[in-house]
């Protein structure tokens, strides 16, 4: 017996026994779509109902069946579990989709699973309108939880992960170049922002009410936007209702679930100068009214604008979609010149602030990188000068800098990687880019959306499992993901 | 509870760990970011940037709403300052380390309460009382006195030769009513012992028992006291002068250090040494000069704890009775049990264990608390209507990681069995594990 014993080898147990702590989760979840088709008599009651007990009887099996030897989680348990506990909660999420009236392919189940849970929103569904209100209040459900985070919900409620390993699921899970707390203990800080985050999702819903949605649709919908997500219950979107007062209500939350949660438990406790000062922030204010004006201005010239609302909520609308990887689209948008939707593509790449529940490389990184460029040039003229990347008055160290920029690069080779895997299927160069961005980046916006040719929910089952790996990439934020396949992990 | 703590060097650091693995809500602060880093990454705590003796940085840490703020940076006049500024912002308690006795001597302490420090920690007046304790009985490893010693604990390591080795527990406690084996440490781990388990050699077991049967222990156990009369001290550190100055007209004390400067301005510090020599205490020939053989004693409190490992190997090779080492890096106290050294001083448990106390007891003069490696053995006031009042002790359904030793009830010790009721006003000596003071202070609040 010496105190190194228990760090040698992978607790499986113990991952396993927390896995199946997690899936009595998600049966809990799966849970309150199972009422509400119960309660409205719809077509799926008795499936999903099925689903969510066997996911919970065969959780409560993993954890009382197992009996782990200790019970130390150390950083790579961590690792482990919060890369397997997505797969896991895609896998059993999956199930209502396969077994309901109308059943779809397992892997275009799977497909519609892990695009919920990652925000991505694509949907495999032809007929959308068509579906029992259990699996639509089922798919919003997933994307609202996979929004803030599985981890994060779990440290809040569950006292056995708060501890030392917990932390290490935390900085696995929660996205951006450092984890600002809020509260000394992981799991008060996961109960801030999961209450934050609550808040924001039932203010949205009671607006989405009072305009012409009724309170289900409303619901879905504030799922899908405050996670920015971007499933909608109808195939036509948001388009379905035309209204402006719905965009506007939209568009407002976007922003928030695309700012830093973080920030907002500190100006909702008070400390506004703490988040007015906040840089990120600022910066994200500023691409998203730089990006409009440039597309106002761009659609004027081509004589898109017909009347005031192509000028003033469409455009913002659609800015807000992209940056915050909601992935939402104007039915308007094919007609776009390519100029106009060339200033997308980096909002898509770039996504909203560390801390929220949007995709993309986070805008923390681009400033970031952008500060040391700038840092770069200047001493190129002037060797001596000392310079050091500051953000919010504080110096970010050398190895957190070089950590940004390999994610970057990083993030670019995954794109491109999985670009190029793409190709076999006989898609487009140009199509594929796209399709392999709007992956990583959890935005979910079709290249057909756009006006090419592929439809993202149409390509055949090998590419779809590709980009639901790469949504996975995407939303653990690449390093999570790729450190399971490298051989030190798993070496004794 | 929240906690913060100012400054993240090694008592600082050690708090903070073991605080956060108590389920405290803890906000560590520091002006240096890299040591915060490594705290960061692997606790589960908060860390912030900043000088904590300022308003700004105590003020983002929200001082005002902490239960304990607890100074021990370096520098002694900053842990005031700092403690003086988060009583001012509504920290409800205040502890400082110190560095002399000044701000610990009762005469001046209604001034220090007035800066805002309600409690002072001052480990190397701690470490000379332990040694002290350590001297006065000399086949000991712990010696922890309750009520002016109504209620004693002891820890002692049982070798072949002792009556009870081979035993199991039933049969011993059968036996021998008026001992209570607490706990076992046993190699890398302490445990809570259950009847069924067997007392082997070369455990360390700590007991309790009642003042008049602490005696009988020495023959159960096989040890022999030894009578101290001359101590050889390595290291002229703040501690040995503590001890120099604690234990002037019991011993003849003879120092010993590398730094001819320490040594000649030392009769300024201290004028309570018999001998001072200059010289490296792991040398042969010094030794030798200094006549090694001659003495009782030999306490190494040098800043390297290897050097005072091994200087202690050395003397009791040379046929010391009892050696004492200062072992800082706390991994290593258990290979220097091992390894047969007496007893071992660590400053950071001393700390610790004074910061349980506040934690365990709003009122902390009337209890006391001794820190082991990976436990903690506190005495703790019963209050009324407590959940610890409710039942026989057998009937509790306490957690295996704890144990209740004994009591005190009207001034009187006793012992604690499955058939005692405790009532409100008892004090009573909990030995928990580490990691499960909050299911203790559960259970008498």
């Amino acid at each position: 017996m010496g105190i190194f014993d228990n760090v040698r080898r992978i607790n499986f147990a113990m991952v396993f026994k927390i896995v199946g702590w997690l899936l009595m989760i998600e049966a809990a979840f799966m849970a309150v779509p199972a009422i509400v088709a119960v309660f409205w008599q719809g077509p799926d009651c008795i499936e999903i109902c099925c689903c969510s007990a066997f996911t919970c009887l065969f959780g409560y099996c993993l954890n009382r069946m197992i009996h782990p030897q200790h019970n130390t989680l150390s950083k790579r348990e961590g690792f482990l579990l919060t890369a397997l506990i997505w797969i896991v909660f895609s896998l059993f999420g999956m199930l209502p989709f396969l077994f309901s009236t109308t059943p779809l392919n397992i892997v275009d189940a799977f497909f519609e699973a892990i695009c919920g849970f990652t925000t991505t929103g694509c949907s495999s569904y032809p007929l959308l309108d068509e579906l029992g209100p259990g699996l639509t209040l089922w798919r919003a459900l997933m994307q609202w939880i996979g929004g803030m985070g599985i981890i994060l919900f779990t440290l809040a409620v569950v006292p056995m992960l708060n501890h030392a390993g917990g932390m290490q699921m935390f900085n696995a899970e929660v996205t951006g170049i450092t984890h600002e707390k809020t509260k000394p203990r992981i799991s008060s800080t996961a109960k801030s922002l999961w209450t934050v985050y609550i808040v924001l999702t039932i203010l949205c819903i009671l607006l989405l009410w009072a305009g012409p949605m009724d309170l289900f649709e409303s619901i879905c919908h504030a799922f899908g936007t405050m996670s920015t997500g971007g499933f909608s219950t109808s195939n036509d979107g948001l388009a379905y209702w035309s209204s402006s007062y719905i965009d506007i209500v939209v568009t407002v939350f976007m922003f928030l679930g695309g700012a830093n949660f973080t920030m907002i438990v500190f100006a909702a406790s008070g400390q506004w100068a703490r988040a007015k000062r906040n840089h990120t922030l600022k910066v994200y204010v500023y691409i998203i009214l730089s990006s409009y004006a440039l597309i106002t201005l761009g659609l004027l010239c081509q004589n898109l604008v017909n009347d005031w609302q192509d000028a003033t909520i469409f455009p913002l609308f659609q800015v807000m979609a992209g940056i915050t990887s909601t992935g939402y689209t104007l039915s308007s948008l094919p007609l776009w010149s390519p100029f106009c939707i060339a200033i997308l593509l980096p909002l898509i790449f770039m996504g909203a602030c560390a801390g929220s529940t949007s995709g993309g490389c986070k805008i923390d990184r681009i400033v970031v990188l952008g500060k040391y460029v700038a840092n770069s040039v200047r001493t190129a003229l002037m060797p001596n000068k000392v310079t050091s990347v500051v953000i919010d008055r504080r110096v970010l160290a050398p190895d957190l800098v070089q950590k940004s920029i390999a994610f970057l690069l990083l993030y670019c080779i995954v794109i491109c990687g999985g670009a190029l895997l793409l190709t076999p299927f006989n898609i487009p160069v140009s199509d594929s880019l796209f399709t392999a961005l709007s992956c990583v980046s959890n935005s979910g916006i079709s290249p057909s959306s756009l006006g090419m040719a592929t439809d993202m929910a149409a390509l055949p089952g090998a590419a779809k499992l590709l980009l639901g790996l790469l949504m996975l990439i995407g939303r653990l934020e690449i390093f999570t993901i790729i450190i399971l396949f490298t051989p030190s992990f798993w070496r004794k | 509870m929240k906690i913060v703590i100012a400054g993240a060097g090694e008592v600082g650091s050690h708090l903070a760990k073991l605080l956060s693995n108590e389920e405290q809500e803890i906000i560590i602060l520091d002006d240096d970011q890299d040591r915060l880093n490594a705290l960061d990454a692997k606790y589960n705590l908060m860390t912030m940037t900043g000088n904590p003796a300022t308003f700004q940085t105590l003020r983002e840490a929200s001082v005002g709403i902490c239960d304990l703020f607890i100074g021990v940076m370096p520098s002694e006049a900053r842990n005031m300052l700092a403690c003086s500024i988060a009583k001012i912002l509504g920290a409800k308690r205040t502890v400082a380390r110190i560095e002399g006795y000044g701000f610990m001597n009762p005469e001046n302490r209604p001034y220090v309460m007035e800066m805002g420090v309600d409690r002072v920690i001052y480990p190397e007046y701690l470490a000379a009382q332990q040694i002290h304790t350590a001297l006065e009985h000399t086949w000991v490893r712990q010696w922890f006195e309750i009520l002016n010693g109504e209620i004693i604990v002891v820890g002692v390591r049982i070798r072949d030769n002792a009556k009870m080795s081979g035993m199991q527990l039933k049969d011993f406690a059968f036996a021998h009513r008026n001992f209570h084996v607490s706990a076992i440490k046993r190699g890398h781990e302490t445990l809570i012992p259950r009847g069924d388990d067997v007392l082997m050699p070369d455990d360390i077991l700590y007991i309790t028992t009642r003042r008049d049967h602490a005696n009988d222990l020495l023959e159960m156990t096989g040890k022999v006291q030894h009578r101290i009369k001359r101590i050889l001290i390595m290291g002229a550190s703040k501690i040995a002068i503590r001890v120099a100055d604690m234990c002037k007209d019991e011993y003849k004390i003879t120092v010993i250090d590398k730094s001819r400067e320490v040594c000649e301005n030392l009769p300024m510090r201290c004028p309570y040494f018999t001998d001072i020599f200059c010289g490296d205490a792991r040398d042969i020939d010094t030794l030798k000069e200094v006549g090694l053989q001659n003495y009782d004693a030999f306490i190494a409190l040098t800043d390297s704890s290897e050097a005072n490992i091994l200087a202690c190997l050395t003397a009791r090779d040379a046929g010391v009775k009892k050696v004492v080492a200062e072992v800082e890096d706390i991994q290593f106290i258990n290979q220097a049990e091992g390894l047969g050294i007496g007893t071992v001083i660590n400053k950071k448990l001393l700390a610790s264990s004074t910061i349980f106390q506040l934690l365990l007891d709003s009122d902390a003069s009337t209890s006391k608390c001794l820190a082991l490696t990976d436990a903690e053995v506190a005495e703790l006031e019963v209050k009324p209507g407590s959940k610890i009042t409710h039942a026989l002790v057998k009937d509790l359904k306490l957690s295996r990681d704890m144990t209740l030793a004994g009591l005190i009830r009207d001034g009187q010790g006793m012992l604690v069995t499955g058939m005692t009721q405790i009532q409100a006003g008892d004090h009573v000596v909990v030995f928990c594990l580490s990691g499960s003071i909050h299911k203790v202070e559960r259970l008498f609040s």
